[in-house]
């Protein structure tokens, strides 16, 4: 008994220590075999409290200046978190020049945003959306009042007490806080064809799906370049730092003049003011690609055949209009876009390699779908 | 550097280069291709993917793009060479010191090692034709032989669905 009994004490202890710190819980992933989580800041860590929170805050409209909109305005689950739009629409209607980019895997994202090199946490880029003004998203005044009637809600109540240990939970800090968590905990691994890479189940993608595999790792389409590694997108991973991504002109593009891309979608001459840097952008993921359509930064290619007849001529030409120019042509094209051919067979087999990609069940998946059915959020 | 090729030529080479802007892409074949092995060695070989199940087999992990572990299978490339008669281990010196093996897939690509880099007796460097990954036979768009070069920094002389191991001697013009 006397050798039992601190031991039990101990226990005790360790049990009420643990109930008082909910953020010390380890996060279930469930991720396939082989396939890494993601690498989380060690001043947010990931729990299921938090990621529960975040899902509320994030679709919850009371996060717009005027009641309209909420972050699953722009990102809705059904489309892979993207709205199906060229361009996005903000709470007070101002287009946005560029599309929603999609959530998922976002945790492995090395940089956020289709061109900004210094944007690396998603605790930062929430506020963007949130209070930025040009253009206005969310629209969310300054002042933060919104955060009152969050705190005066008792389902959030309950929620921020489960998520945070603070005294008075319901800041902005921990809002960020928690619509990221969420944003982490969306990660798309169940695709048919991680079930035919991870698992190795021959039939989870058809041949005409492997042969378009093959294509897109091999020359002279040589996708992979760009849109490698099990996320597709050479932005993505945990293996290099933020400052090693490449950013690419794919040739949408040639304008005459100083700025070769239209003046509100100049990617990462926005930041850097370098003319080198004038029509790149990031290489998103291709997962779920085939529900993100549009396709592009701005929206302009409308489907996935369109985008691989882009990449096939080595660049857009527009004939005539405002942006009328040979993309093929712009100086600061990426030398990883240098046109193909490919035959009918093999465009079909390259669309169904892009089509097992999509995870479905990610898609429909309650755990990351709106808890507020009576809201409408467009 | 001007360099002369003193011994037999590349016809492959040629044959890989990309005429004109804009690229065709090669009908894929659906039977395993066998590597070939030729230029500056004995007894120039054509090995099926199967045969190297019987060699001395060499396991190498390395860290993947994704940051993850993988342990590939295979040969040394160097017991490949050694199998033609490619000149190596006490014989390598002198002139057969600029000695290279130019490494070509399916799709073209092509990647470079010195002989010497090949060489057990030169390196502890495990560079292999790998035949399987976590024990599992390569997808098609890896093989079905890749090399990995395990000591390299970045991945890209692990050259996928590799074809063809081309030795040359070279020798620089006076």
């Amino acid at each position: 008994m006397s050798r039992t009994r601190p031991l039990a004490v101990v226990l005790l202890l360790a049990a009420l220590a643990s109930s008082r710190l909910p953020a010390q819980a380890t996060y279930p992933w469930a991720l396939p075999p082989g396939f890494p989580p993601p690498a989380i800041p060690a001043d947010n860590p990931m729990t299921e409290a938090k990621v529960e929170l975040g899902r509320h805050l994030f679709y919850d409209t009371r996060l717009s200046g005027n009641g309209t909109q909420s972050c699953g305005s722009c990102h809705e689950q059904a489309r892979t978190f993207t709205d199906g739009r060229p361009r996005s629409v903000g709470s007070t209607g101002q287009a946005h020049p560029r599309g929603s980019m999609s959530l998922v895997n976002v945790a492995y994202a090395r940089v956020l945003t289709w061109a900004n090199p210094s944007l690396t946490r998603l605790e930062d880029q929430a506020l963007v959306p949130m209070y930025g003004g040009h253009p206005i998203e969310l629209g969310l005044d300054r002042s933060d009042r919104w955060l009152e009637a969050i705190a005066q809600d008792a389902t959030y109540q309950r929620l921020f007490r489960a998520a945070f240990d603070d005294e008075q939970p319901v800041t902005r800090d921990n809002v960020v806080k928690a619509i990221a968590t969420f944003e982490r905990a969306i990660v798309s691994a169940r695709s048919p064809y991680d079930r035919y890479h991870f698992e190795r189940d021959e039939t989870a993608i058809s041949e005409a799906a492997k042969r378009g595999e093959v294509l897109f790792h091999s020359r002279p389409l040589s996708c992979f370049t760009c849109h490698g590694g099990i996320h597709f997108s050479s932005a993505m991973g945990t293996a290099r730092p933020a400052m090693t991504v490449e950013f690419h002109n794919t040739g949408l593009y040639n304008l005459p003049g100083l700025l070769s891309y239209p003046s509100d979608n100049t990617g990462v001459f926005e930041f850097t003011r370098d003319p080198a840097d004038v029509g790149k952008f990031k290489a998103p993921t291709l997962r779920n690609i085939a529900v993100t359509a549009p396709y592009m930064h701005d929206g302009s290619v409308v489907t996935l055949e369109e985008a691989i007849e882009h990449y096939a001529a080595g660049g857009r030409t527009i004939a005539t209009g405002e942006y009328a120019g040979v993309g093929r042509d712009n100086p600061n094209k990426s030398a990883t876009i240098r046109g193909f051919t490919l035959t009918p067979d093999q465009r079909a087999d390259l669309i169904a390699f892009l089509q097992s990609l999509t995870d479905d069940g990610l898609l429909r998946d309650p755990r990351f779908g709106n808890p507020w059915p009576c809201q409408s959020h467009r | 550097m001007t360099a002369r090729i003193l011994r037999r030529s590349i016809a492959c080479i040629a044959g890989a280069l990309l005429i004109g802007s804009v690229a065709t892409v090669a009908a894929q074949s659906s039977t395993p291709a066998a590597l070939s092995i030729a230029g500056d060695v004995r007894t120039p070989l054509s090995i099926a993917p199967a045969e190297l199940k019987d060699m001395p087999r060499t396991a190498v992990e390395v860290k993947d793009e994704d940051g993850r572990v993988v342990k590939y299978e295979g040969v040394l490339v160097g017991e490949l060479l050694k199998r033609a008669g490619a000149t190596l281990g006490s014989d390598l010196r002198g002139t057969a010191m600029t000695t290279y093996v130019l490494a070509s897939a399916s799709d073209g690509y092509q990647v470079l090692f010195s002989l010497a880099e090949l060489d057990p007796a030169f390196t502890n460097s495990h560079v292999i034709v790998a035949d399987t990954i976590d024990g599992k036979p390569l997808f098609a768009y890896q093989g079905p032989l890749r090399i990995v070069s395990s000591n390299d920094l970045r991945p890209a002389r692990s050259i996928r669905m590799l074809q063809r191991l081309d030795v040359v001697r070279l020798k620089k013009e006076p």
